[in-house]
């Protein structure tokens, strides 16, 4: 057993060190009663983010990721918690639907990066895919929740 | 000595739901293993972007056949966060009883499989007979033995008069008489023990690094509930302990289910006795302001996480679903490492497994 409990910071403490690493991010904070606050941050800045969340407030627990066909790109939210959310917010082009994996930091990320890369075609530098996931093996490679996906076979 | 490669599943008598394994033996020992997800995939999220959002309380019921409820009831929070609601205080006291109820159903059925997996069927049969009693219960308060369908975005449709209330108090009596003896047997029978005692270990670090949530995360020390830890109402006005264990093996798996399924008992009662008077819910507009919300809730088997996005339409641009079994399948490689065939029923019984869930 490494430890029994783990620190619990406040939250005021991990959104002022977020601010000071991050100063170009916007921040939305949400008053409605279930929810998180929301950090935008350009695609390359997500994984120093998360190294900051890990190394100095030791928040490892990420939720899930959630992938996002927003119109103007795809747009990935990480989902962190730690009694209370921290999502990371970022908007990837169409032209460059590429971004490094947290794997290597957080190995509970391998599958909701796999099931974005299988239904919204973003690559995730350095996760391993061995095989299809959700998706049946003979599938025609097109992502079901694009919005140019055919919606025919929905209704 | 030469390697052999065992296939289990899809089909297979001993998981309920379609899932397949892979599992390279050397002798008795599992040396490696592979797992293939969806085979129940039915495109949940893509679907609810084309249903209105009335319409998607009824599609959301569907992802669990278990645990039902606490998606519908993440879901509605959501939505009634994103419309700026108050759902009433009967409403959301009524919303955790069926919550709580749900909970020990669910681990009564899951005990049940476990106890039938290791080969203790008179516990098996007791487990389900008790679990009888929960689905009594809410039958009678929603019609309904597993799909309630008692949330509506802004409250319930369902109310409780007080002769009913009496009713219910008396069979969890019966019930919570039923679950010591169940609890007695799983702390002290030593059968039950052999089977479950140091299988599918995974350490407080693993836990971590790996993101898992609800009873398999509080078997292994980590200390995490979200009725606790992030309370909606009416949670931060009822008192419950939340049991956690350190050993992290099977048997501890089953130890903070059967405490928790006793604590669910006590809410249960708790909400009966404080239940506030009052309407149940309030009237919703179909069309939802733009806006984004994350919900979460604690299911039985853990935390579940709900985004939605709207565009202002009377439909959702976008719903993710994260239900706690595709988090604690994850583990399922590390736990099978070096185990004896024999015990692979154990550890995947012992995650509860909810394919449909993790597959939506």
């Amino acid at each position: 057993m490494s430890r029994l409990l783990t620190q619990i910071y406040l939250f005021e403490e991990i959104f002022a060190a977020l601010q000071e690493a991050f100063p170009d991010a916007e921040f939305v904070v949400e008053d409605k009663p279930v929810d998180d606050t929301f950090l935008k941050l350009a695609p390359e800045k997500v994984r120093p983010a998360a190294e900051l969340l890990i190394e100095k407030f030791d928040i490892y627990h990420l939720s899930t990721i959630t992938g996002d066909d927003a119109g103007d790109g795809v747009r990935l939210l990480y989902h962190f918690w730690s009694s209370y959310g921290i999502t990371l917010d970022t908007l990837l082009p169409y032209a460059n639907l590429r971004i490094p994996t947290l794997t290597d930091l957080i190995p509970g990320a391998a599958f909701y990066e796999r099931e974005i890369q299988e239904m919204l075609g973003v690559t995730f530098e350095g996760l391993a895919t061995p095989g299809p996931m959700f998706l049946p093996d003979d599938w025609d490679g097109s992502f079901p929740l694009r919005r140019d996906s055919d919606k025919r076979e929905a209704k | 000595m030469s390697k052999i490669t065992v296939p289990i599943g899809p089909q297979h008598p001993l998981l309920k739901e379609p899932l397949a394994f892979s599992l390279t033996l050397e002798g008795e020992h599992v040396i490696e293993s592979a797992m293939r997800l969806g085979y129940v995939h039915r495109g949940i999220e893509r679907l609810s972007q084309e249903r209105t959002y009335v319409q998607n309380v009824h599609l959301f019921e569907r992802v669990c056949g278990i645990c039902s409820h606490i998606h519908t009831t993440t879901y509605c929070q959501g939505v009634e966060a994103l419309l700026g609601l108050e759902v009433p205080p009967r409403g959301l006291y009524l919303r955790a009883l069926l919550c709580e109820l749900e909970r020990i159903h669910s681990h009564l059925l899951w005990l049940g499989v476990q106890a039938r997996n290791i080969g203790f069927d008179t516990i098996f049969m007791y487990a389900w007979r008790d679990r009888e009693i929960v689905l009594d219960i809410m039958e009678d308060l929603s019609g309904g033995r597993v799909s309630h369908a008692v949330n509506i975005i802004g409250g319930v449709r369902i109310d409780l008069t007080p002769e009913h209330r009496d009713v219910i108090l008396g069979q969890l009596d019966t019930l919570e008489t039923q679950i010591e003896t169940l609890l007695d047997v799983v702390e002290n029978e030593r059968s039950f023990q052999a089977r479950t005692r140091n299988i599918g270990c995974l350490s407080l670090e693993q836990i971590r690094r790996y993101c898992v949530v609800g009873p398999v995360a509080r078997a292994s020390g980590l200390d995490m509930d979200l009725r606790r830890d992030a309370p909606t109402p009416p949670y931060d006005r009822l008192k419950f302990r939340v049991p956690v264990r350190y050993e992290g093996d099977a048997w501890a798996r089953t130890m903070v289910r059967m405490l928790e399924t006793v604590e669910s008992v006590h809410l249960c009662r708790q909400i009966l006795t404080t239940l506030p008077d009052g309407p149940t819910s309030v009237r919703a507009k179909r069309r939802v302001p733009p806006g984004e919300v994350v919900s979460r809730a604690e299911a039985p088997r853990g935390e579940v996480i709900y985004y939605i996005r709207s565009d202002g339409s009377d439909k959702p641009a976008r719903v993710k679903v994260r239900t706690p079994t595709l988090t604690n399948l994850i583990t399922l490689p590390d736990q099978l490492q070096n185990i004896s065939m024999a015990d692979v029923s154990v550890v995947l019984s012992g995650v509860d497994l909810c394919i449909a869930c993790a597959d939506r």
